[in-house]
């Protein structure tokens, strides 16, 4: 089995986790315009909520989905209570990354004091081990990809032949013009809110399984790939979150054959530098500015 | 005083003063330039390490010692400190040279975040390089061995307090000189509206580059004076979210008031953090930690909240009265957009070539070809979505132009940055109102100056005695500005509180100040009460009979019947017509354009 085939394979998986938590985000971002920097401390809020389940006797699908609507619960009071009242207030863009780096420091250190510093783990049934192609997969990992894969069929029919998708895709890319269009915004925006806090929930949970441990931290460290990816494929895009995590995913983990393990990470925070530098509005950019024009 | 509670004081004192520098380091930065700093630590980390290097002597690998480290020497005091500032400059130059260039704050801020993480992850793992997680330790502190005093003595104590305190005034030195010159009105205004200070001539790009690089170097300094404290150097302690209690100290303190940056130092890092070590533990490991962090959190939260201005808020600089007397201003120094003789009424002043500008595929402008005669009132009128305001920022270099040329004072100045043409006198005004909201109406005025004594650092740093004059002088015409538009009265007034008429009167008059030839206006009365579009009319037609040039968008007809000389109209992405209003009234195409378009 050669390492290049494996890391392939689990550059897949973290694609997938990268997938669910990046169009998420990018939904978020595209339509409210707010750079939420506790996006990946409710990632970990909703592991937990996950792990409390399971404690609680919950099957492993129960609470991915108790923690998906942790998730979509905590992300939608987030808003509604801390966020939109600052942007009511028309708080600059500079006040409001300080008002969501606040909100991460409170959500992770809070839950910090209560749950403690300790690791946690899902319980996932370990042994059955699946084969495919160079690459071994355990049972969660694949469940993993075949959720993300759901997710995103998931994402591209609501935004695709549903009314609230098609005004949510409107208000992302001109959200005065779908304002004046006679769009109710704030209920786009707030389901805006619910749709990115279940993925965002899902993608907790799905990091969990993934990770044998995790801790109140995971969430945030895992934040900058999944802004990474968001900004790849353009902000507001759905479709390029989902290409840039496939990016992301496999830049990283093949990554590993040629530099050292712990630079994994870096690879990922130097591509979103160069995007960020050379096209801050994504690959998906020409497509996107023809739509703010031509509406 | 026991000597227990000597060096409980003089160890809070000496954190004090280097929270101190580092909190007024990061005011230059975030509170008066506005650059959302989340890689701060990172400055302050690498000041510390290169201090530390520099006393430690060379490196003294394992087997036979037992750190391993670079650049490793051994220098007289206080060299190590200067190296550490300049280290703290150079990598803030370098940071700043990729990170903070044409990218929304909030971009700008995940760059910066991004650097400090991967410098943990780069500094934990390099052990050749920075002796990886265990850091450095046994750092000698300064001067111990020429005083004669052990370093644990309670007088060295005393002696590191007086160090601290030295550092700390020259460095108050250093930001209060910047901060109440030209150059950091400029910054303040870049704060305010980045566009806005671009429209005016000022380079925001080495604007921002000159508070990063300063502030860095500060932030190096108040970190080596940290490691000579505690002889340690530790990657730990020099993590991301030690970034945001000051950032916490800066907001709680009041952004942009440096007063506010030493009260915000001494409430959040000092009493808040290192105080706070002091009192016994409560609950399981690690508690009283994470509580600390949820609290910093929600002050930055409550703060913005509730007084996003701090408890002292920046503040409203006010301007002497002259010296001449503050009755009257008159007479009136002459106002410097006056035309010279070299260029003759009518002659073109611009002329568009051709311009173009496609999004994707979509014209937003076609084919705008035109000229501007020197001395006269040019309008540009045309529905919606003409391409009126993309014609104009192209002019202004706000908006590159995908094809064509743009030529002023007969030289092609296509290719030149927004700043530099408003430089060579091509000001524009926007569409939105876009004053200073910090600044005061004077300040707004005063601002806009073009190469103004003290603007740039060295001139800064030499004080008021080498700008005052200048300054006067400045004050003056504004003031005399602020006559002709019957402004006195609100004169020392936040521009941000003025009524959405007298902002456009303030813009313009700002625009004046800047020394224009050709003035650019986007729609100069849209949204004004009609008494005072009707005096903003008067003003233009003043300004004309001054000699100045002027290209306007408008919608108003009735103003540009009135007001223009002559008119080019714009539709669907071109030019349709050029001429007086007289023969355009009865132009079909127009006529055509106004009616289906």
């Amino acid at each position: 089995m050669s390492i290049v085939g494996s890391s392939i394979g689990f550059g897949l998986i973290t694609a997938s986790i990268l997938a669910i938590a990046a169009v998420g985000f990018t939904l978020q971002f595209g339509v409210t315009n707010i750079l939420n920097l506790a996006y990946g401390d409710i990632m970990t809020a909703a592991a937990f909520a996950a792990y409390f389940a399971t404690k609680g006797g919950a099957p492993l699908w129960l609470a991915a989905v108790a923690g998906s609507l942790a998730g979509a619960v905590l992300s939608v009071l987030l808003n509604r209570f801390v966020y939109s009242w600052f942007a009511r207030r028309g708080a600059k863009l500079f006040a409001m990354i300080m008002v969501t780096l606040g909100a991460s420091l409170v959500v992770q250190n809070g839950m910090t004091a209560v749950f403690g510093p300790d690791f946690v783990s899902l319980p996932t049934s370990a042994g059955t081990t699946y084969q495919v192609g160079p690459a071994i997969f355990t049972g969660p990992q694949l469940a993993i990809v075949a959720l993300a894969l759901l997710a995103m069929a998931g994402v591209h029919s609501l935004l695709r032949y549903t009314r609230l998708g098609q005004a949510m895709r409107a208000t992302a890319t001109n959200p005065d013009l779908a304002r004046s269009c006679g769009m109710a915004t704030n209920r786009i925006i707030d389901a805006a809110w619910l749709l990115s806090g279940l993925l965002c929930g899902l993608a907790g949970v799905a990091l969990a399984l993934n990770l044998s441990t995790f801790t109140t931290g995971t969430g945030g460290t895992f934040l900058i790939p999944v802004i990474a990816a968001a900004v790849l494929g353009g902000i507001g895009q759905p479709y390029g979150a989902m290409l840039g995590a496939l990016v992301i995913g496999l830049a990283t983990e093949v990554s590993v054959t040629v530099v050292s393990p712990s630079y994994k990470t870096v690879v990922a925070f130097a591509i979103l530098i160069v995007v960020l530098l050379f096209r801050p509005q994504g690959i998906l950019s020409e497509v996107a500015m023809a739509k703010e024009i031509a509406t | 005083m026991s000597s227990a509670v000597q060096l409980y004081v003089s160890t809070l004192l000496i954190y004090l003063g280097v929270d101190i520098i580092a909190a007024l380091a990061l005011n230059l930065q975030f509170g008066v330039a506005g650059i959302v700093n989340f890689s701060f630590i990172l400055f302050q980390a690498v000041g510390a390490y290169v201090a530390a290097v520099l006393t430690l002597g060379p490196s003294t690998p394992p087997p036979a010692g037992f750190q391993d480290y670079v650049l490793g020497a051994t220098l007289p005091y206080p060299l190590p400190l200067i190296a550490a500032a300049g280290a703290g400059g150079l990598l803030s130059l370098a940071i700043g040279v990729v990170g903070l260039r044409r990218l929304r704050t909030d971009y700008q801020a995940m760059v910066l975040l991004v650097f400090s993480l991967i410098a943990t992850i780069v500094v934990t793992n390099e052990t050749g390089l920075f002796n990886g997680s265990n850091g450095l330790s046994l750092v000698p502190k300064p001067l111990a061995d020429v005083l004669g005093l052990s370093p644990y003595d309670i007088g060295y104590q005393w002696f590191f307090v007086g160090i601290v305190a030295v550092v700390c005034v020259m460095a108050y030195g250093v930001v209060h000189a910047i901060t109440s010159s030209p150059l950091g009105r400029n910054l303040r205004a870049m704060r305010d509206n980045e566009h806005a200070a671009t429209a005016l001539g000022k380079d925001v790009t080495r604007l921002r580059m000159l508070a990063f690089v300063v502030g860095g170097a500060l932030a190096a300094v108040s970190g080596a004076l940290l490691v000579e404290f505690i002889s340690a150097w530790s990657p730990g302690s020099w993590f991301l979210p030690e970034t945001f209690s000051f950032f916490a100290a800066v907001i709680v303190g009041g952004a942009g008031n440096n007063f506010g940056a030493i009260v915000g130092a001494l409430l959040v890092p000092v009493a808040f953090l290192e105080a706070t070590s002091f009192i016994p533990t409560f609950g399981r490991a690690g508690l009283v930690e994470s509580l600390k962090w949820v609290a910093v959190g929600l002050l930055i939260m409550i703060f913005l909240a509730f007084w996003p201005r701090g408890i002292f808020p920046e503040r409203r600089r006010r301007f002497r009265a002259s010296r001449t007397g503050a009755a009257s201003y008159t007479p009136a120094p002459s106002p410097c957009f006056v035309r010279g003789t070299d260029q003759p009424v009518d002659s073109a002043l611009l002329e568009a070539r051709s311009l173009r500008r496609e999004y994707g595929g979509v014209h937003a402008v076609e084919e705008a070809s035109f000229t501007v005669p020197t001395g006269r009132i040019t309008g540009l009128i045309g529905p919606n979505g003409a391409g009126k305001t993309t014609v104009l920022g192209m002019l202004a270099g706000a908006v590159a132009v995908s094809a064509g040329d743009v030529l002023y004072q007969g030289a092609v100045i296509t290719r030149l940055a927004p700043h530099q043409r408003a430089q060579r006198g091509l000001i524009r005004t926007f569409q939105q109102s876009s004053e200073f909201t910090n600044l005061s109406v004077l300040e707004n005025l005063v601002v806009a100056v073009p190469r103004a004594r003290g603007d740039g650092l060295a001139g800064a740093l030499l004080t008021k005695r080498y700008w005052r004059g200048q300054q006067e002088a400045e004050v003056d015409r504004a003031r005399a500005l602020l006559e002709r538009f019957a402004m006195t009265p609100q004169q020392d007034e936040l521009a941000g509180s003025l009524s959405g008429g007298q902002r456009r009167l303030v813009e313009i008059m700002r625009a004046l100040m800047a020394c224009p030839q050709l003035l650019l206006l986007d729609e100069p009365m849209a949204g004004v009460n009609p008494t005072l579009a009707r005096r903003i009319e008067e003003h233009l037609a003043d300004l004309r009979a001054d000699g100045l040039t002027m290209l306007m968008v408008e919608h108003e007809l009735g103003v540009v019947d009135r007001l223009c000389d002559a008119v080019i109209v714009m539709a669907r992405g071109r030019v349709i017509a050029h001429g007086p209003m007289s023969t355009l009234r009865v132009n079909q195409d127009v006529l055509d354009a106004y009616l289906i378009g």
